[in-house]
């Protein structure tokens, strides 16, 4: 069921509302069961049900109305007993809006290095006991079920990108296909869940291709593009996206998973991408770092013990906003200095303003796109990240160039 | 007998005891207190405890948004310290600039909310004991690089820069459970003396400080020259604004010899170790209390769930002889929170109850999750905010609703708190030392005292 602009599927409605008259980025509105959610956006990382000390309230005051909750984690605490008693992650934290969860399988691949793939599912040792234990697609599906998250990803056999064998490749995408076939068949609430396909094919933009024609005969309500970020070369992440994105439907969501870096952001919207999720914002606040537009500032160090501005200036966030301002805590970056690594409080207050700051960035980007000034936006933005045109990373002014910005002409 | 309510006022501080049954003696009385520029408070009440200007886990929009708490104490040695390639460097904290809204240096550096009062003193609660020992002119302060001297005048100094709205002077401390020898405690009268002496000579009229000055946790015997002075000297002058107490014990033996220190609004720095302690202490005449129990609860996983007045005995007895006692705090980390849904305490209305459950806490805690501390210490300083309003509540209707709402108390609670099973933030450093160093277990429950206490109350009231 789609008009031109909008596109309705059991448990989510996407509706175009801009497109950039230059590049491919995109604004849209994205309805699901807990309400809507403005594209593009980021969605911070919630791993075990809690945004690194933020209460549910405070990230709702950044603006978020998605986030992510990580299957594998919730799947080993509370475990699926517990989530089937409480009825779901979105009672178990107190969390009214949107979540994601992701497969479960990209984690234990990371994390367990003893992870086996096999046709029937992700072979791995309990980190409990040792003892062996399986995730099948529908394993992942009953576990992300009993979570009930808004969107939930299918099962994939994920590789590291820059893998050179080719052959494995070709496997683990056309396994991530059969298990797609596996995650509808096993999904028990596509009324009020939405399954998101995966796809793979590493940096061979060909195999990408034919996987994304696999995949959209599938015809989920929404696609991710999936196994990047995972050590290749920016200019294969930009290629592989761009790929993607020009054979993808207008009116469904795009998410580029595990994306977090500004830039990477930036980039990505400008390729057509709608949704980002990465754990950095939030664990880089934990080692002092503050992300700012004039890149980031890592507030352990000495010169800023006696810097009494905020952490960073003209921030919206509630640390940086003054006391004078209602909402505003009026926090310095000497306070932040002085309880970096010694108080919990100082990790709090910089993942609130991180989270902040991402959020913000997607919601300027998202202005920008309404008001067709996307391009301007884009130039602003690395003017301000970088000292001069020669220190933009030559992979971002490449893949711009490609969708109609020349970072270097003024 | 009742008495017309009776008011100390000076530029900085105004406190207004509301409600007292006796014109004098070691008594629980009902009071407001305020300072110029916060929100006044009614008494009995406590303050929160920061470490290193943070209330623990607590961002300062949670502070405002979810504590009833109206204000901080701080410790000026958790401020001071020298890291190894800048130790010559001035303390970052004394070049604070202010703003309209955080007006003063220390509201600014520690980003506290203006309507909350702020206390500084130059030691932790519960502070490390020093291997060095004070001087005659210093004392030994444990930073997060280590023992340091502080001087008297760099106190002072530090004080005046810092503007909290209570500062309590220098008090010789030796900070160990042990009490010290008559000779030892002899010095600590002397020397905490002259530094008050001092402290006062020095102190600028103008500067909007209150000075709360220590009452030390020896024998009244060894102290009566200094407290004597206090209640001759520095009284009349209007510098001494209130009394920071080390031993409420201390309190009937204050009230018999010097009646002229009564007005002054009596703060607690003797870290009651459960709330029986603080009914005694409130029983005593303590005014405001500061609790470094609760961050330590928190940090354990513990609910606390009690309410004053006293619930009526969950098996309707009303002895206690029978049945079983309730405890004082829910330890979330077993299993049969897991998967429950239930607030956790039931009438609490603070908003990790109101918002969240026992089964959230429970998965937050087993999964090493900082937002369980974060809620716990909303929801434990929510308990304690309650308990201190029951209490005001009750005094209002008399003394003798209050001791035998505070008899029910000892009655129907354990004496003491659970342990707590779950695992402890990770320590995030030298603060930790403390743990150990005599907090929490080291006083025995006294509040058996309490009758005692009250029937002193009783007889000299008769005597009236
Ligand atoms: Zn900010
Ligand atoms: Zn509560």
């Amino acid at each position: 069921m789609a008009s031109n602009r909008t596109f309705t599927s059991p448990a989510l409605t996407f509706e175009l509302v801009a497109r950039c008259s230059k590049t491919r980025a995109r604004a849209s509105i994205l309805t699901l069961p807990h309400g809507t959610v403005n594209l593009p956006i980021f969605m911070p990382v919630a791993t075990q049900a809690s945004l690194k000390g933020l209460t549910p309230e405070q990230l709702e005051s950044t603006g978020c109305r998605l986030c992510l909750n990580n299957t594998y984690h919730l799947g080993l605490k509370p475990g699926q007993e517990v989530l089937d008693a409480v009825g779901g992650a979105h009672k178990l934290q107190g969390w009214k809006h949107n979540i994601l969860t992701d497969s479960g399988g990209f984690q234990m691949v990371s994390l367990l290095e003893l992870a086996n793939i096999t046709e029937e599912g992700v072979r791995f040792l309990s980190p409990h006991d040792g003892s062996p234990m399986l995730l099948t697609p529908e394993h992942s599906m009953s576990l992300q079920n009993s979570i009930g998250s808004d969107i939930m990803m299918q099962l994939d056999d994920v590789l590291v990108t820059t893998s050179p064998d080719k052959a494995r490749m070709r496997e683990a995408m056309e396994r991530s296909v059969r298990w797609l076939d596996r995650c509808i068949a096993a999904h028990k609430h596509p009324d009020r869940q939405n399954l998101f396909c995966i796809i793979q094919g590493g940096l061979d933009l060909d195999m990408r291709r034919e996987c994304c024609r696999e995949m959209l005969a599938r015809d989920t309500p929404g696609i991710a593009i999936g196994g990047l970020s995972g050590g290749e070369a920016k200019d294969d992440f930009c290629k592989v996206v761009a790929a993607c994105t020009e054979l993808l439907p207008d009116l469904k969501p795009r998410y580029v998973m595990g994306i977090g870096y500004p830039e990477d952001l930036v980039v990505s919207v400008a390729l057509g991408a709608d949704m980002f999720d990465c754990v950095w914002p939030t664990r880089t606040a934990r080692f002092g770092n503050a992300i700012t537009k004039h890149g980031m500032l890592n507030m352990k160090r000495e010169m800023y013990a006696t810097d009494f501005g905020p952490i960073e200036e003209g921030c919206g966030c509630p640390c940086c906003r003054p006391i004078e301002e209602e909402g505003g805590m009026g926090i310095t970056r000497a306070f932040v200095h002085h309880n970096a690594a010694k108080e919990t409080v100082a990790a709090h207050l910089l993942t609130l303003h991180n989270v902040w700051y991402q959020l913000n960035l997607m919601r300027q980007a998202r202005e920008a796109i309404i008001e067709d000034r996307f391009p301007a936006f884009v130039h602003e933005f690395f003017r301000t990240l970088y000292p001069d045109r020669d220190s933009y990373p030559s992979w971002a002014v490449t893949a711009l160039r490609d969708v109609g910005i020349d970072l270097l002409d003024t | 007998m009742t008495v017309d309510d009776q008011i100390l006022e000076s530029a900085a501080m105004r406190f207004e005891i509301l409600k007292t049954a006796l014109k004098d003696g070691a008594t629980a009385r009902l009071g407001r207190l305020g300072f110029a520029g916060r929100l006044p408070f009614d008494t009995p009440n406590f303050i929160g405890v920061t470490s290193r200007g943070a209330l623990p886990h607590l961002t300062p929009d949670n502070v405002s948004k979810h504590l009833q708490v109206s204000g901080a104490y701080m410790a000026l040695e958790d401020f001071i310290e020298r890291p190894q390639a800048y130790s010559k460097r001035t303390p970052p904290i004394f070049e604070t600039p202010m703003t309209a809204k955080h007006d003063t240096p220390l509201h600014r550096f520690t980003a506290m909310p203006p309507s909350g009062t702020t206390v500084l003193s130059a030691r932790r609660l519960p502070a490390v004991q020093s291997p060095m020992g004070n001087t005659n002119a210093s004392i030994s302060v444990f930073t997060s690089t280590g023992f340091q001297v502080l001087t008297t005048n760099e106190y002072l100094s530090a004080v005046q820069t810092l503007r909290p709205d209570i500062a309590i002077p220098p008090a010789d401390l030796t900070h160990s459970p042990i009490t010290p020898n008559s000779k030892r405690a002899l010095r600590m009268a002397e020397r905490t003396d002259e530094w008050v002496v001092e402290w006062f000579s020095k102190l600028s009229a103008d500067s909007r400080i209150s000075t709360f000055a220590p009452v030390l946790p020896i024998a009244y015997s060894i102290q009566w020259e200094y407290i004597s002075r206090l209640a001759e000297d520095c009284l009349p002058t209007s510098q001494l604004s209130g009394l920071a107490i080390y031993d409420p014990d201390l309190l009937p033996d204050l009230a018999e010899h010097c009646a002229a220190l009564l007005p002054l609004p009596r703060l607690a720095l003797s870290n009651p170790p459960t709330p029986h302690h603080i009914l005694r202490h409130i029983a005593l005449g303590i005014d405001v209390f500061t609790l470094p129990f609760i961050n330590t609860m928190s940090d354990a996983g513990l609910a606390l769930d009690f309410t004053f007045p006293p619930p009526p005995r969950p098996d309707g007895s009303s002895s206690s002889s029978s049945g079983s006692l309730l405890p004082l705090a829910t330890d979330l980390s077993l299993p049969h929170s897991a998967t429950s849904l239930t607030p956790l305490s039931l009438n609490c209305r603070c908003y990790a109850c109101t918002s969240h459950h026992r089964a959230y806490i429970h998965h937050l805690l087993s999964a090493r999750e900082m937002l369980g501390w974060t809620l716990l210490q909303i929801h434990n300083h929510a308990v304690v905010s309650a308990f201190f309003a029951g209490v005001r509540e009750t005094l209002a209707r008399g003394q003798e609703a209050f001791e035998v709402a505070a008899e029910q108390f000892t009655q129907i609670y354990e004496p003491e708190f659970p342990e707590g099973a779950a695992q402890r933030p990770r320590a995030r450093g030298y603060q930790y030392k403390s743990v150990g160093g005599g907090e929490g277990k080291r006083n025995k429950p006294a509040w058996g005292k309490l009758e005692a206490k009250e029937k002193d109350g009783d007889s000299e009231g008769v005597k009236r």
